[in-house]
């Protein structure tokens, strides 16, 4: 049959559309750049050896308050360096970085992605499994000799290492000074506590106080990760299979979690904001979480000198428990395809990669802990810090995170944990922990083999 | 002879011309519908067959391989699933009466002709289907988050605050409250362009032989809307069973998979965890068949009684 | 003459009002918050307050990209909806004028397409394009104008529309004008889409209204944060670890004007083109 000419129309607007689609980005009146490079990457296709070198970068990290700060101050220690290359950091949720890092890797479209993007510690494995070749190759970057074991263990793949580690996430007790002291305890009482009498002096401060302890989220169990990795445990062996209905630690976890509740010594608080205002508005006595979050304590200025640091609790009915674990943290990678790749690995490996001032001023800026080895010795380390009662915090800091026990986190931490808020919340309700965890068992056996 | 080959022919070639003319008709007809069925055909039976295919894939990201039935027995303990399954039925069962019911009651008082301020109640109650799902649901999440406005008004009013997104119960009805909000102006708009299809002797006819307001409701009002309640039950059906906008920007599916829906899970299942694409098409697959038992339930319901 | 039932009356009048009141709240609360600033919408402030201009500043001047998106958004909406209103009214009138046992079949079945939920047919359409990324072409592939729009240019419930709109459609008219010598395509363009002016006016507003508001899609399809659309970066604002609810709310006022505009405009044809189908 003859093309009719409505035919034609509509052909002709489908090739005018894709030709818009391929050679720009879609916005009618885009306004001056907001440095993003976004406009540029659009049109560069196969990455030639001279875009290797591209002098423009774009960084993505979450969290104002702590890693976009440090990727800003980086920024400004590498432009004196090398003033030629403009950097931009952008700060998106870490939940759409991940998004978008899927949707990139398994596309293999790399447009519009960073060159340098912040990657969290729990979920690199999975990245380097999945999508081998995407991240760089930092080997030559990140010097094994200077960063601390624990951290490199986790970002390295067949001999090569493919970030540059960034924080040490070590967990600690941040607590109230002044409402301890009402409930009758002093700092030196919560040195190197166990859990049963945490929830001992939580039960004081509630009565004393009318504060609760600390505050717990139904998503996000922080808590019993720590409690775990103290413990040398994960949600999955060392061989990355499900280690969930006979794990002593998980067990020992949850019942502790469970015996909290119980006790009264709680308060929920659902998402990040909501924790957060819990300690800035005075409702808890303590957070239970990593370094990294003592930014977002400090954000309650009238509450400096108030506060103070105490090792994380131990599990004292389990085997092989210490006073010290981790929570979080991050490192940073570089994409591949994305032009400019070794620009990026110039700027990492000036700046976190071996500038010690900067981490020594990072320290004091947003509470870095770094894990790059010779940072222990800068100069701010050793600085007592006034928000919390004049404490040399980094020392301790650094102290503990000498002895956090390394596990293998696997390929799917968020997955399974996405199964074990709704095993906690069975747990609260009554249920029995072996039964709960043994039909979770069966289900997270399913998660990993088919992430295999 | 000249005369009967013209006959003949004559006839023969009228036939053939109407049967050149059919055929040039039907072509056409083909031509013009052919772009719509090749691209409906691309963008949903193709992909729905793809979707099949790969429940039965398994693996991570790019790297998919045959398992078989394995997704389908996965499937089968996944408490995630159970829990998304949950609470879409109690989305179903409460919410989407609730708002049918609502909006039947309103457009029957809004038919009222002798009604003051008719217009200004029909424009209020359908403002809310002019906003986008994103933005109403971030309006809401501001109203009643725990410190926000409603939380304020009740302090003022004496009574504790309620924890919207930290309590499970809570935070489905806020949910539920937020879909009524915004949809019930339009499924009013449905009952009452039926109802002026209705023709008002009837009524009349009806209040000469006595009958009062329900009765008129209950015979003849409901029974003449027939076909638009199935169809708004119907499309509200599969709306409720698509859940995703609200729950991703309110509670993002939470607390602890609270108020979680299929379509989020699916959605985490490929952008938020380890992306694993067969067993994400393997869930999405229950949704399919959902929608078909439900559709052809509710149809058989509605056929029924029909006169 | 019927006797007036006051009290009734007065239930009537007080459930409709307190209805009305509850539907318009949200948007003066969504108005009065755009104009205070994040605290005080975070303990429910309900006056008015001077920081328009600064959430408006926030808005635009911050990396989010919000002025590109509005852009984005609206040049997908606009061709989106040109697209669609051509196919699927050339398909519509093809059902309906060129009726025949064998079409109607087909398009029953192309009915059926209307029940596939998106959320089965996402994950296909996602390794779809990624696939035709791969294998080279970029230009439709995913995170591209392309893969957003497509989806969504011929969609059966808008042939079901313009079909169910032209059984009224007087089809001597066609007859006429083939006698005058026009082939189909031009009976189809000088014949009927002139009359059918107010079909395409409502398919307009439907569509339209659909690809501004469209959500799900594009947060899968878009990877990268220039080319968003307006829904998208509302919901990044909103998922932050500190929302700026200010912000957002000038922001929403923004993103809802558009349907706002049309909605009060052209009620009628706003509503028309919601019952089309139903008639």
């Amino acid at each position: 049959m003859k093309c009719n000419r409505v035919v034609a129309t509509v052909l002709s607007a489908v090739m005018l559309i894709s030709m818009a689609a391929c050679g720009g980005n879609g916005g009618t009146a885009s306004s001056a750049a907001n440095a993003s490079s976004g406009g540029e990457k659009t049109q560069a296709t196969a990455s030639s050896a001279a875009s290797d070198t591209a002098k423009k970068l774009t960084i993505w990290a979450w969290d104002d308050t702590f890693n976009v700060k440090a990727a800003n101050e980086a920024k400004a220690a590498y432009a004196k360096i090398n003033p030629d290359v403009t950097v931009s950091v952008v700060s998106m949720a870490q939940n759409d970085i991940v998004a978008k890092l899927n949707t990139a890797f398994e596309s293999g479209n790399m447009d519009g992605m960073p060159n340098i993007v912040l990657i969290e510690d729990y979920r690199i494995q999975n990245y380097l499994k999945s999508y081998p070749g995407v991240l760089s190759d930092l080997s030559d970057v990140t010097k094994a000799d200077k960063f601390m074991d624990y951290k490199l263990k986790t970002m390295t793949e067949d001999g090569k290492i493919y970030g540059v580690p960034f924080d040490s996430g070590v967990a600690c007790v941040f607590y109230r000074t002044d409402l301890l002291q009402k409930a009758g305890y002093k700092p030196a009482d919560m040195e190197n506590l166990t859990w049963d009498k945490f929830i001992e002096i939580g039960k004081a401060v509630k009565a004393k106080t009318g504060k609760a302890m600390l505050s717990v989220d139904p998503s996000d169990l922080g808590l019993i990760r720590m409690m775990m990795q103290s413990a040398g445990k994960w949600y999955v062996d060392a061989d990355g299979k499900a280690d969930i209905a006979g794990n002593p630690a998980l067990k020992e976890a949850l019942t502790i979690y469970k015996k909290m509740q119980t006790a009264g010594i709680t308060i929920t608080a659902s998402g990040w904001d909501a924790g957060v205002a819990a300690v800035n508005e005075g409702k808890v006595a303590t957070a239970v979480n990593g370094c990294w979050y003592a930014s977002s304590i400090k954000k309650a200025t009238d509450q400096s000198g108030k506060w103070a640091v105490a090792s994380f609790p131990k599990m004292s009915n389990v085997s092989g428990a210490v006073n010290a674990t981790n929570c979080g943290g991050a490192s940073w990678y570089v994409i591949d395809k994305v032009p400019g790749r070794d620009t990026a690995k110039d700027f990492l490996s000036k700046t976190f990669a071996s500038d010690t001032e900067l981490l020594d001023n990072l320290c004091k800026d947003i509470s870095l802990v770094s894990t790059y080895k010779d940072a222990s010795s800068g100069k701010n380390v050793s600085l007592p810090d006034a928000f919390f009662s004049n404490q040399a915090i980094y020392k301790d800091w650094i102290g503990w995170t000498k002895n956090i026990p390394a596990v293998n986190y696997g390929t799917s931490t968020y997955d399974i944990e996405n199964k074990m808020t709704e095993v906690v919340q069975s747990i609260l309700k009554g249920a029995s922990l072996d039964d709960t965890l043994k039909n979770a068992q069966t289900e997270v056996e399913g998660i990993v083999s088919a992430a295999g | 002879m000249d005369g009967n080959r013209t006959t003949a022919a004559g006839q023969s070639s009228k036939k053939l011309t109407h049967h050149t003319l059919e055929k040039k008709m039907n072509r056409w007809g083909w031509g013009f519908v052919a772009l719509g069925i090749v691209l409906i055909s691309i963008f949903v039976f193709f992909p729905m067959v793809g979707a099949l295919v790969m429940s039965f894939q398994t693996g991570k990201g790019i790297n998919m391989h045959f398992g078989g039935l394995a997704n389908y027995r996965r499937l089968f303990h996944d408490q995630t699933v159970g829990k998304a399954l949950g609470n879409t039925f109690i989305y179903l069962i409460i919410q989407v009466p609730i708002m049918l019911v609502l909006a039947l009651i309103i457009s029957v008082l809004l038919n009222d002709k002798s009604l003051k301020g008719r217009t200004f109640f029909r424009v209020a109650i359908f403002m809310p289907c002019i906003t986008s799902l994103v933005s109403y649901s971030l309006i809401m999440k501001s109203i009643f988050s725990n410190d926000g406005l409603f939380n304020q008004m009740l302090v003022h009013l004496g009574l504790s605050p309620i924890m919207w997104t930290t309590d499970a119960f809570w935070a489905k009805v806020l949910i539920i409250l937020s879909i009524t909000w915004r949809w019930t102006g339009y499924n009013m708009i449905f009952y009452l362009s039926g109802m002026q299809n209705i023709e008002p002797s009837i009524y009349e006819a009806a209040e000469i032989d006595g009958a009062n307001f329900m009765q008129k409701l209950n015979y003849m009002t409901i029974p003449l809307l027939k076909p638009i309640i199935l169809f708004t039950t119907i499309t509200s059906t599969i709306g409720t069973l698509q859940l995703f906008d609200e729950v991703q920007n309110i509670t993002q599916g939470g607390p602890a998979n609270g108020t979680i829906t299929i379509s989020q899970y699916i959605y985490n299942l490929c952008f938020k965890y380890t992306p694993n694409f067969g067993y994400a098409s393997a869930v999405a697959f229950i949704v399919v068949v959902l929608i078909m038992l439900l559709s052809m339930v509710q149809m058989k319901l509605g056929g029924k009684e029909n006169q | 003459m019927k006797k007036k039932n006051i009290p009734l009356s007065i239930l009537k009048y007080f459930f409709l009002i307190v209805l009305s009141f509850l539907s318009i709240f949200p948007f003066f609360w969504m108005i009065v918050s755009a104009t205070n600033n994040a605290r005080e919408v975070n303990v429910g402030k309900l006056t008015f307050g001077p920081h328009l201009a600064e959430n408006l500043g926030n808005l635009f001047h911050s990396d989010l990209s919000f002025g590109i998106s509005l852009g984005n958004s609206a040049m997908i909406a606009a061709v989106t909806t040109v697209l669609a209103l051509l196919l699927s009214s050339v398909a519509g009138y093809g059902f309906e004028i060129f009726h025949s046992k064998a079409r109607d079949r087909v398009f029953n079945i192309l009915l059926l397409s209307m029940m596939m939920p998106f959320c089965a047919l996402m994950i296909p359409l996602y390794r779809m394009f990624s696939m035709a990324g791969r294998a080279g072409l970029r230009g439709i592939g995913l995170n591209t104008m392309f893969s957003v729009i497509a989806p969504y240019i011929c969609t059966a419930f808008l042939i079901f529309f313009f079909r169910q709109n032209t059984k009224s459609f007087p089809k001597d008219i066609l007859e006429a004008a083939r006698m005058d010598g026009l082939n189909e395509p031009g009976v189809f363009i000088h014949m009927y889409m002139p009359v059918m002016r107010p079909t395409y006016a409502a398919g307009a507003i439907i569509t339209f209204m659909t690809s501004w508001n469209n959500y799900l899609w594009p947060l899968v399809a878009l990877q990268e944060p220039q080319k968003r659309t307006v829904p998208l970066i509302l919901s990044a604002m909103g998922s932050s670890y500190t929302p700026n609810y200010g912000m957002i709310m000038a922001g929403i006022v923004i993103a809802t004007l558009p349907t706002g505009f049309l909605f009060f405009v052209m009620q009628k044809q706003f509503v028309a083109g919601i019952i089309g189908s139903v008639k």
